[in-house]
């Protein structure tokens, strides 16, 4: 039997209109962006309007396309603005909050999967519920921590273990759920030749569970890139910003940089912008499997 | 395995908790007392430091009559004291008793290079000076700094007419250590109810309560004894401090006028000997009267007052040790060490990343929690706790203030936006704004793209979630900026159609509609990925056999889309409300708050409160209400779900 080619839908080219329309919505702020950043200016505006303007003169000041092509803003925020260290200094604390937390949330979330001990229920609980505490709630206290009892306060070492503590929890449940569905034979066919539980755990466990590794070592990574209260709020000192609050710099408060500050964005989204891309078939089933965040 | 008796498990379990109890707060006491010691140190040290400042500047300030009135009261000094007094006029060192000043170094004589510490000092103190009468915060204009033999030295400005025309420095050598009180009295609380307990566990046998309730008699009856003779040997020992300060001032004072009275200088206005026992802003203590006699209600007050939290340490070490005797006692720690020799590799493996989530995830969340009880803000983040409890004062605060608006001067409605339930609707109506159209429009665009052979459906749908993709701070920023009035291209795009340039952050509305606009941008395209995800996944037989029915185009989209996309959905709306309600980087980057913090949602305010207002108690309450507010939704939404899923 054909398909019916008489399925009721609206015409086609209603459709394009709309979706056309909607995309040329949600793409204008990434165009006026990249205008900004490529017209070599530090004005907000797309361009001079004359003292008297046209509807004409008027149609081209919002048009995203710059008057004069420059890549003066990029060579600019890399080199005569402390950008390239604030990237530096984003690019070192998301790694390394990578490298901890994933560490640390494998080896539990094994124990969570594989093992039974009294405070295993209780235990996962908890990382639930801790997902559900307010970030200005911790803040203050972890601002205490780390900058007055620590003395951690613009360090990169501080932002580090905070990240990757807090990251954890939500990584520990990602990985138990993905280990839960190793079959076990495997590790009880390694246990019959003899293999310690160490053994079993490294070569065999992980190994095999290298794709939600993959996920969840970039989910910290882009949470730690991204993050902006808690590195505001801890790094005092100019030349320790982050990358996000460095951005804000430009043109928050009394600075209105925004050449710098378009240039520095498009350097900043390219690499999350690219993992997003790569990674979004996994993004709404991880997102809604978990659980209350905030 | 043979199940160890429970009297040998009471015997050991009041053994350690007698150990923690007493022994705790034995070492608690001795630091208190050992304090005590030093404390008496310094105030006797800052008497006689300003009795020098008074009679230098009674001498004249300088020149011999200076250095008589050092002499005088170096006299009245006991061994090892000294003093040296330096003046900017001059930059010299006026006069000294110091050792290091002798030969063809005695004052009077410029001071050396090496010396610029001491000149250094004596601008600092004037500094200090000169910053507490111009009314700033309340400096030190004593400098106290601890000398390396163990001595101290202690410097004060000196005062000629009102204005600060030097330094006088003093040093003190290294007090004879106090003698530690005996461990006596502390063995003999820890070894009585121990030796009471075995004759006693004897003669009760293997009952489980009795052995328990006798434990924990002794243990009280230790605690309690030892505390009682600690809490007074306390009260004695700050008594005599006071009193010796006192006896010190009065001294001093009687020596000063004996020299005053040789020497031909005005006695008048009388010497204030109990005002020398000064605190660091040269204020009197108050401990003293002013010819220097301990003042004894206040001296009690003060025991009294330094009892009591001597007596909440001690309470707290007596709980911990009932805590010990009931884990060891009752065979919790016995059960908890075979489990953690039985799982040793489980714990292993989970040790770190528990221990970094207790330090780091949930002692925060407890100690904001216990923050959300005082009034700690930037001014005495040093101060205990405890000294700062308010009690449920900051909810009453928040949740019981309904001044939403009150009548200005000239009868307009002037709104109260730092009110709380401002705040509170305005987030409601954020997040059901936000929700709604996120749902819609995102719904709207997933059905579109579901429409078969539909050309470049690839490409829309990835332009589509470049929104989502970008690090929301910088969506944030660019809108800001696009909002800008007078070169933000929204208002260039009006001015297209003659409208005059919009200031958008200066009125509460049309400052929600940029956050609105922003986040409205940010987030349809989860919703839209959610949906499509859900509608690829109705099969198209269904659709079919409603055809076949009969079934117009709204019916199939009521009867057949609908209830497919539910289970898909509702997670994601339950999500999105959660995300909306927190969304803090929208709020906080594109509208601050703007006008006067009029589009605050409450993840915001609580951080306006916390690090711009300083605020820190008040906003640790007001965190913990929309964590409150958060477990409500959570609990209700848990329940929705499931009489949903129960249909």
């Amino acid at each position: 039997m054909a398909r019916s080619r008489r399925e009721e839908h609206l015409p086609h080219g209603l459709l394009h209109a709309f979706l056309l329309a909607t995309v040329a919505v949600t793409l204008y702020p990434v165009l006026w962006v990249v205008t900004i950043a490529l017209s070599g200016r530090q004005s907000l505006a797309l361009a001079d309007l004359p003292a008297d303007p046209g509807t004409f003169d008027r149609l081209r000041a919002i048009l995203p396309w710059p008057s004069r092509w420059s890549w003066d803003n990029f060579r600019a925020v890399l080199s005569d603005q402390p950008f390239a260290t604030w990237l530096l200094n984003s690019a070192l604390v998301a790694i390394a909050t990578t490298v901890v937390g994933v560490a640390l949330s494998c080896t539990a979330a094994y124990a969570f999967s594989r093992f039974k001990f009294p405070g295993r229920r209780a235990g996962m609980m908890s990382f639930l519920v801790s997902q559900m505490f307010p970030g200005t709630l911790t803040l203050i206290p972890l601002y205490i921590i780390i900058v007055q009892w620590l003395g951690l306060g613009s360090t990169r070492l501080g932002l580090i273990i905070v990240y990757a503590t807090t990251s954890i929890p939500f990584s520990v449940w990602m990985l138990k759920g993905y280990f839960d569905t190793i079959p076990r034979e495997l590790e009880e066919a390694a246990i019959m030749e003899g293999a310690g539980p160490g053994v079993i755990f490294w070569r065999i466990v992980l190994p095999l569970a290298k794709p939600a590794i993959a996920i969840t070592a970039l989910f910290s990574f882009m949470t730690a890139w991204n993050e902006f209260i808690q590195a505001a709020t801890f790094m005092d000192k100019e030349e320790m910003y982050t990358a996000p609050v460095g951005l804000r710099f430009f043109v928050g408060g009394f600075q209105q940089q925004w050449g710098y500050f378009a240039a520095g964005s498009i350097i900043v989204s390219i690499p999350v912008v690219a993992l997003f891309f790569y990674l979004q078939k996994y993004l709404v089933s991880g997102l809604t499997a978990g659980s209350v965040k905030g | 395995m043979p199940a160890p008796s429970h009297r040998r498990r009471f015997a050991a379990g009041l053994a350690l908790a007698l150990a923690v109890s007493v022994g705790g707060s034995a070492l608690l006491l001795r630091a208190a007392r050992s304090q005590l010691g030093e404390e008496a140190e310094v105030r006797r040290g800052i008497v006689s430091l300003l009795a020098l400042g008074e009679l230098a500047a009674r001498a004249g300030g300088k020149g011999e009559p200076l250095r008589q009135a050092v002499a005088g009261w170096q006299a009245a000094q006991a061994p090892g004291v000294t003093a040296r007094v330096v003046l900017f006029q001059g930059v010299s060192l006026e006069a000294s008793t110091a050792p290091q000043d002798a030969g063809d170094r005695a004052a009077p004589r410029r001071l050396a290079r090496e010396e610029k510490a001491a000149y250094d000092r004596a601008q600092r103190l004037r500094g200090a000076v000169q910053g507490n009468r111009e009314g700033g915060a309340s400096k030190a204009e004593l400098e106290i700094e601890r000398l390396p033999g163990g001595g101290r030295s202690l410097a004060a400005p000196l005062f000629l007419e009102g204005q600060v025309a030097g330094m006088i420095e003093v040093a003190t050598p290294a007090p004879a250590p106090p003698a530690p009180p005996g461990p006596w009295a502390a063995l003999l609380a820890f070894a009585l109810p121990l030796l009471a307990f075995l004759p006693l566990a004897g003669a009760l046998g293997e009952r489980r309560p009795l052995l328990a309730a006798a434990a924990a008699a002794l243990l009280a009856a230790g605690s309690v004894g030892h505390g009682w003779g600690a809490l007074g040997d306390l009260g004695g020992a700050r008594r005599q401090a006071h009193a010796e300060v006192g006896a010190h001032a009065q001294g001093q004072g009687a020596a000063a006028a004996r020299f005053l009275a040789a020497a031909g200088l005005a006695a008048e206005p009388p010497l204030r000997p109990g005002a020398w026992d000064a605190d660091l802003q040269r204020a009197p203590r108050a401990f003293l009267t002013e010819s220097g006699a301990p003042d004894g209600a206040r001296v009690e007050a003060d025991v009294a007052s330094a009892r009591g939290d001597a007596r909440g340490t001690l309470l707290a070490a007596f709980v911990v040790g009932l805590g010990a005797l009931a884990l060891v006692g009752l065979g919790g720690l016995a059960r908890a060490g075979r489990a953690l020799v039985v799982h040793r590799q489980a714990y292993a493996y989970v040790a770190p990343a528990i221990a970094g989530t207790l330090i780091l995830v949930f002692f925060p969340f407890l100690y904001g929690i216990a923050l959300s009880f005082t009034d700690q803000n930037i001014y005495n983040t040093s101060t205990p706790l405890s000294e700062l409890w308010v009690g449920l004062r900051n909810y009453s605060t928040i949740l019981g203030d309904f001044g939403l608006a009150r009548r200005a001067a000239d009868g307009t409605l002037a709104w109260n936006y730092l009110n709380f339930y401002w705040t509170f609707l305005f987030t409601v109506i954020w997040t059901a704004t936000n929700v709604a159209c996120g749902v819609s429009f995102g719904l709207l665009l997933a059905l579109a793209l579901d429409t078969k052979h539909l050309a470049l459906r690839p490409v829309y749908r990835v332009l589509l979630i470049v929104p989502w993709a970008m690090p929301n701070y910088i969506t944030a920023l660019i809108w800001k900026g696009m909002f800008h009035r007078q070169f933000g291209v929204v208002n260039q795009a009006l001015a297209i159609f003659g409208v005059e340039p919009i200031s958008w952050f200066d009125s509460p509305l049309t400052s929600f509609l940029t956050a609105f606009a922003t986040n409205a941008w940010l987030s349809f395209p989860f919703m839209m990925v959610v949906s499509l995800g859900a509608l690829q996944s109705i099969p198209a037989d269904i659709y079919e056999a409603a055809r076949v029915d009969g079934a117009s185009r709204w019916q199939q989209f009521r009867a057949i889309t609908l209830p497919s996309l539910k289970p898909a959905l509702i997670p994601a709306v339950i999500l999105s409300v959660v995300w909306t309600f927190n969304m803090f980087n929208i709020i906080y980057l594109v509208t601050a708050g703007a006008p006067n913090g009029a589009t605050e949602i409450l993840v915001t305010q609580a951080y306006k409160f916390a690090f711009e207002r300083y605020r820190y108690g008040y906003a640790a309450a007001y965190a913990t209400i929309i964590f409150g507010i958060l477990l409500v939704y959570g609990t209700i939404q848990n329940r929705v779900t499931r009489a949903t899923e129960a249909l």
